[in-house]
């Protein structure tokens, strides 16, 4: 498959290979081997493969390699787990978000708190300083969680319970004056109205 | 700076974590400064191509383009299993079913 447009050439490099790795499952194999096939097309311009996240390292080699493309240190990469979600060889980073790092370090990009070249959180735009913090808050977080649920949780059970059993004044229905109202319902003015007694002395 | 308590709502910074002040064994030692070398290898690139006088075009960052890449091609390393089926179907059948049934049985027109 050769797409000639302006600027982009198609590597099928290792592509009969791709698709022997990508056919061997099932149902999958039809879909993949299409997504495997469009995978090998790049633009000439841009980084080498060599430079870009590849598929999981399953040998030391393959993990230096990848320690080596990130600028870690091989002791220090730790590749996301592999379950199928589409990390490939990216490194596990700890979760410490952006305002955690040192305000008065002369970073290459101060807003961002990061140097130029190192290797980037994959969840990186969550953990920008408008966003995520990680920093430690004030009270443990689960005494915070139980504070909150357990008020939210105590004020709904009492809404729900004064609904069940409400309490009020002792009503009765209402009394109108003037024989309830004859005249201006609308009665008969000359019929005499049915004697309502509304108490008893 | 061996009594410094933490600032709150901060992290203790590493230079100041008891750990790695006292007893740092060789290897640790080691380990710290091969990170350095790494870090100040990278400063040194980034500071000549920022102070380079015929410069002309934007610094490019290669971790970023990786990030980007690893971010927008997920499904190259994709893999059908227990988990990842069932949050796609999680997220993309069982929403169809549910809003067809949703809307269809809207309290103006209660029958489907």
């Amino acid at each position: 498959m050769r797409i000639s447009l302006f600027n982009v050439t198609a590597t099928i490099e290792h592509g009969c290979r791709g698709f022997q790795k990508l056919g061997s499952s099932s149902f999958q194999g039809e879909t993949a081997r299409l997504l495997g096939a469009f995978s090998q097309i790049r633009a000439a311009s841009g980084p080498s493969k060599g430079l870009l996240p590849g598929p999981y390292p399953q040998t030391p080699e393959e993990r230096a390699a990848a320690a080596k493309k990130y600028n870690m240190r091989v002791e220090d990469y730790e590749p996301i787990p592999d379950n199928g979600e589409g990390y490939g060889d990216y490194p596990q980073l700890p979760d410490r978000s952006q305002h955690e790092r040192d305000p008065w370090y002369s970073w290459d990009h101060p807003d961002l708190r990061r140097n130029w070249g190192e290797p980037i959180h994959w969840d990186f735009d969550m953990f920008i300083r408008n966003r995520v913090d990680t920093s430690p808050s004030p009270v443990a977080w689960r005494t915070m969680c139980k504070h909150l649920f357990g008020f939210v949780g105590f004020m709904l059970l009492m809404f729900y319970l004064g609904e069940k059993f409400p309490s009020y004044q002792p009503v009765a229905p209402k009394q109108y004056p003037y024989s309830n109202l004859h005249l201006e319902r609308g009665e008969d003015p000359e019929k005499q109205p049915e004697e309502v007694k509304h108490f008893n002395i | 700076m061996a009594d410094y308590r933490e600032a709150p709502l901060a992290t203790r910074p590493k230079t100041l974590d008891p750990a790695e002040y006292f007893n740092l064994s060789l290897d640790q030692r080691r380990a710290e400064e091969e990170r350095a070398g790494l870090r100040a290898q990278l400063k040194r690139q980034y500071q000549m191509q920022l102070n380079n006088p015929h410069r002309k075009e934007l610094i490019e960052d290669p971790a970023l383009t990786r990030w980007v890449y690893a971010r927008t091609n997920p499904y190259n390393h994709f893999r059908a299993t227990k988990k990842t089926s069932l949050l796609g179907g999680l997220f993309g059948v069982v929403p169809l079913f549910v809003l067809y049934y949703v809307l269809k049985t809207d309290r103006l027109c209660l029958t489907p």
